[in-house]
């Protein structure tokens, strides 16, 4: 079963059940790489700023990095209203990312190769998004789905086209980081499976596909979160500042 | 290339055989989806707080207190800079005014020792001049006490040779006077 290459994506509860009002909410393999990513992520921001270091250290740097750069993603793509949601912003391209590198680690689970979690996020970050450009604009948010200098014959295609592509972005976001994550996994393991079957005589070909999915994965890995949280900042950037 | 499209080829087909195993992805498998969900929202919300609340303003602290110190040693430094170019003016100044100071004494010193020399040569020139004077008034003096004796010895020779042609003394009177005259001929 261990050449399954979907046998990595198994969800097993450890430790007791527990149910609530009948619903399951078992702690499983995937809380745990949840929890880990979030112990690692804890354990990363505090030695990256433990000591206030005028010249930094390697970690105090690399968590100063990671501050501007996401700093700078907000500004160039959301502005400076969308302030107030860098911390979001920085925890969830922080976890995604933590979740994707974990998920890189063998024998581990990638908790981002599940749609129901980059599903949850997107509908949060979508429903969000949305209750936020009501309260901001009111009904004027409507807008969004009107861009102008659309000559009027061509607005009610227009518009059903806009209404559509705003209602994928769920959709789109989290099928993009969970088809990412998996395909990239399950080569990973097929092609890990190929390197045993066909053993010492042409076992290296697959090896050497196996070497460079790894680094791929990586920056897949990296540029998956990166995605994920640069087009959260274009919705928000939507939702702030009406363009349209 | 050959070799590598086929190889790929059976690996697609091995992994469609894989895949056909265990039918279906785990992931669209409902069972552990609330769960999943549940335990999503209660790690990421309590990451996020730690992260809101804790984290980013010691990052941000941090990365403020760095840029004050940055400015803070730049004005320094900018005042640091100021000052030494102050002392560097005023060293310059300084300078100047000991090559002007320098200047003048050079040209003091040489106007006092060209009139030293003046008067030095002055003096000197006199003093030649006299001894000059001197020596002229010898040589006249000489001159003239010289042309009398020539005269007198002329006299004389004139006489004697006179004597021992004629046998006879001729008038001193006229000799003289003769013999002034070729003199003042031959003299001029």
């Amino acid at each position: 079963m261990a050449t399954n290459p979907m046998h990595q994506f198994n969800v097993y509860k450890i430790g007791p059940e527990i149910k609530i009002n009948g619903v399951d909410l078992s702690f499983t393999n995937s809380s745990l790489f949840m929890l880990l990513s979030a112990v690692f992520i804890f354990l990363f921001l505090l030695f990256g700023t433990r000591q206030k270091k005028i010249i930094p250290g390697k970690i105090q740097l690399i968590s100063e990095m990671l501050y501007d750069f996401i700093t700078k993603m907000i500004n160039d793509t959301a502005g400076k209203k969308a302030k107030p949601y860098f911390p979001f912003i920085f925890s969830l391209f922080i976890f995604v990312l933590f979740c994707n590198m974990i998920g890189m680690l063998p024998y581990s689970f990638t908790v981002t190769s599940h749609i129901i979690v980059t599903l949850a996020f997107a509908m949060f970050i979508f429903i969000g998004v949305t209750i936020l450009g009501f309260v901001i604009h009111g009904f004027k948010y409507l807008k969004i789905f009107v861009p102008s200098g659309v000559p009027i014959v061509l607005l009610p295609i227009i518009m059903i086209i806009e209404i559509i592509s705003y209602l994928s972005r769920p959709v789109s976001l989290s099928v993009r980081l969970f088809a990412n994550m998996m395909a990239g996994h399950t080569m990973l393991k097929v092609f890990g499976g190929f390197v045993i079957s066909l053993g010492l005589i042409a076992g290296w070909l697959p090896l050497t596909f196996s070497v460079a999915l790894t680094g791929l994965e990586i920056l897949v890995a990296f540029l998956q979160a990166y995605v994920f949280a640069i087009l959260t900042c274009i919705y928000l950037n939507d939702a702030l500042n009406l363009h349209h | 290339m050959k070799k590598i499209v086929g190889l790929i080829t059976f690996m697609l087909f091995a992994a469609n055989n894989l895949f056909a195993a265990e039918a279906g992805m785990p992931q669209l498998d409902p069972t552990y989806w609330a769960s999943q969900v549940f335990w999503l929202a209660i790690i990421f919300s309590s990451i996020y707080f730690l992260i809101a609340k804790i984290f980013i303003p010691k990052i941000k602290n941090n990365i403020d207190a760095r840029e004050s110190q940055i400015r803070k040693d730049i004005d320094e430094a900018n005042l640091l800079k100021e000052e030494a170019d102050r002392k560097l003016k005023k060293y310059n100044q300084l300078i100047d005014e000991a090559k002007i100071n320098a200047k003048k004494i050079i040209s003091e010193g040489r106007k006092k020792l060209n009139e030293d020399l003046q008067s030095k040569k002055d003096q000197i020139e006199k003093e030649i001049q006299k001894e000059n004077e001197l020596a002229t008034k010898d040589i006249e003096k000489f001159k003239i006490s010289s042309s009398n004796k020539v005269n007198l010895i002329s006299e004389e020779i004139v006489s004697n040779i006179i004597k021992e042609i004629f046998g006879e003394d001729l008038n001193k009177s006229s000799i003289k006077a003769t013999i002034s005259e070729v003199i003042k001929v031959h003299k001029n």
